[in-house]
C-alpha cells in the first residue's frame, strides 16, 4: 500500500526570494518554508508519494537520492505535524 | 522642534453607499462613513436593518474573535457573519460588494459605540471586496516624502511613535489601522480619518518631546493638525518597521524581504479569513514586502527626546 500525500485546500502559499510562506486558513496558523519546502508543496497540489517527490527532488536538484528522499520525509512530517496534508491511501 | 502649523486635505465624503429606511440612523451611519473618507473605486454598499431582535442562528464555523465582534467565515456557501459583542447586532457579507446590517433596538441606544467597534471590522471585511486589504499598521510620510509604515502588536508603540514624529513635522496618516491596495504596479496604503489615541504614557511622552504640556490638545484623541503637521491619506510604503516596545535605547535591525513579509502576515489577521479573498490579501502583502525596506525596531526612551533618530535607523 502506498500513502499518497496532497495539500489541504485551506493553505494560501506566497513565493519571496526561494522561500515561502504558507497560510493555514483552518488553524488561522502560518508557517515560512524553505524554497525545497515549497517546491515540494507545489508538488503536493496533486496527490503524490514519497517516491514521486523524492524522484521529482533528485531530478531537480544536483542530490543524491538518499539526501532527496530524507528531506522529502522530514519535510513531510514537520507538514504532517502542522496539518497541512491529507494522506490518500491508495492500493 | 514642533513644525509649523499646516493643513489637512479637506474632507472628502466617502462614495461608500447607504441604504437605511430610519433617517436618524441613516443621517449617523452616513456621518460616521463620511468621516473615514474612505473611498474605494469600485461601487460598495451598506444596507442597514432595523430589526426587533436577532433570529436564532446556529453556525458551527469556527469563529474568530476579536475584541468588539466574533467573525465567522471560511465556508463559500454561507456569508461572513459578524456578531457584535456589546448588543445584538450582526452583518452578514456575501461575494457581492454589499453588508447586510442588522442591529437591535438595544444596538441603535448605544450607536456611537456602535459605529466605532461595530460597523469597522464591517467596513474593514466590506473594503475586501474592493481589493482593499487591512493591516495593523500606522501610516507616516517623512518630510523627504517617503511613506512609512509602523507596524506592531498593540502596545508596541505605533501611536506614540506617530504622534511624535508628527510633532517633529512628519505628517501622519493613520496611527493604527490602514487599507492596503495595488495601483499602478505599487502597494499604496490608505488611511481612514481618524484622531490619534495616546494612552497616558505615550501621552506624558509627546509632552516631554514637544517640551510642554498637551493641555492645548483637547478633546483626547487628536488629530494631526493639533500636532501641528498635516494628515495625509494615503503612502506609498518605502520603509517599513515592525516595532517592540522595552529598549534601553532605540534600535533596528534590517529584515530580509522574506523575514518582511512574515511580519506583514503577522500585522494582517484578517488574511486569514474568508478563503475567497486570502490569496489576493496575501500576494498583496508578499508585494509589499518587495516593495519596502523592513527593519525591526526596538524603542527606547531616547525617541522621545530626539524623533528623528528613526531616520538614523534606516540610512
Amino acid at each position: 500500500m502506498n500513502t499518497r500525500y496532497r495539500q489541504r485546500t485551506e493553505l494560501r502559499i506566497a513565493e519571496l526570494k526561494d522561500e515561502g510562506i504558507v497560510l493555514h486558513l483552518g488553524s488561522r496558523r502560518y508557517f515560512t518554508v524553505s524554497e525545497t519546502g515549497l517546491r515540494i508543496l507545489e508538488l503536493l497540489r496533486e496527490p503524490r508519494t514519497l517516491a514521486e517527490l523524492t524522484r521529482r527532488l533528485v531530478d531537480r536538484y544536483d542530490v543524491t537520492e538518499e539526501h532527496a528522499e530524507q528531506s522529502v520525509r522530514q519535510f513531510i512530517a514537520a507538514c504532517r505535524d502542522a496539518n497541512l496534508l491529507v494522506a490518500v491511501r491508495s492500493e | 522642534m514642533t513644525a509649523p502649523l499646516a493643513h489637512s486635505p479637506p474632507h472628502m465624503a466617502s462614495t461608500i453607499a447607504l441604504r437605511c429606511d430610519d433617517a436618524p440612523v441613516r443621517t449617523a451611519v452616513r456621518a460616521w462613513l463620511d468621516g473615514t473618507e474612505i473611498s474605494p473605486p469600485d461601487p460598495l454598499a451598506v444596507h442597514v436593518r432595523l430589526v426587533g431582535r436577532l433570529g436564532p442562528q446556529e453556525d458551527r464555523r469556527t469563529p474568530f474573535r476579536q475584541p468588539t465582534v466574533i467573525i465567522r467565515s471560511g465556508s463559500p456557501d454561507q456569508p461572513t457573519r459578524l456578531d457584535w459583542r456589546t448588543a445584538p447586532a450582526t452583518a452578514e457579507l456575501g461575494i457581492h460588494p454589499e453588508a447586510s446590517v442588522f442591529l437591535t433596538p438595544e444596538a441603535v441606544a448605544r450607536l456611537d459605540e456602535c459605529l466605532s467597534t461595530f460597523f469597522t471590522p464591517v467596513l474593514i471585511l466590506l473594503l475586501r471586496r474592493a481589493r482593499w486589504h487591512h493591516i495593523h499598521a500606522a501610516t507616516v510620510m517623512d518630510p523627504s516624502g517617503r511613506g512609512w509604515l509602523l507596524a506592531g502588536d498593540s502596545h508596541a508603540g505605533k501611536s506614540t511613535t506617530t504622534a511624535l514624529l508628527g510633532a517633529n513635522g512628519w505628517r501622519v496618516g493613520a496611527d493604527d489601522s490602514a487599507f492596503l491596495f495595488a495601483h499602478d504596479g505599487r502597494v499604496l496604503a490608505r488611511a481612514p480619518r481618524s484622531l490619534i489615541a495616546l494612552r497616558p504614557g505615550g501621552r506624558a511622552l509627546l509632552a516631554q518631546a514637544v517640551g510642554r504640556d498637551l493641555d492645548h490638545i483637547d478633546p483626547h484623541p487628536f488629530s494631526p493638525s493639533d500636532l501641528g503637521t498635516s494628515w495625509t491619506p494615503q503612502i506609498a510604503p518605502q520603509i517599513a518597521l515592525f516595532l517592540a516596545s522595552g529598549g534601553t535605547r532605540t534600535s533596528g535591525t534590517p529584515l530580509s524581504a522574506p523575514a518582511a513579509l512574515a511580519q506583514l502576515v503577522r500585522a494582517s489577521a484578517w488574511v486569514m479569513l474568508e478563503h475567497e479573498f486570502a490569496q489576493q490579501h496575501l500576494d498583496l502583502l508578499t508585494d509589499l514586502a518587495r516593495q519596502v525596506r523592513a527593519y525591526r525596531v526596538v524603542l527606547g526612551p531616547d525617541l522621545s527626546a530626539d524623533p528623528s533618530l528613526i531616520l538614523d535607523l534606516v540610512q
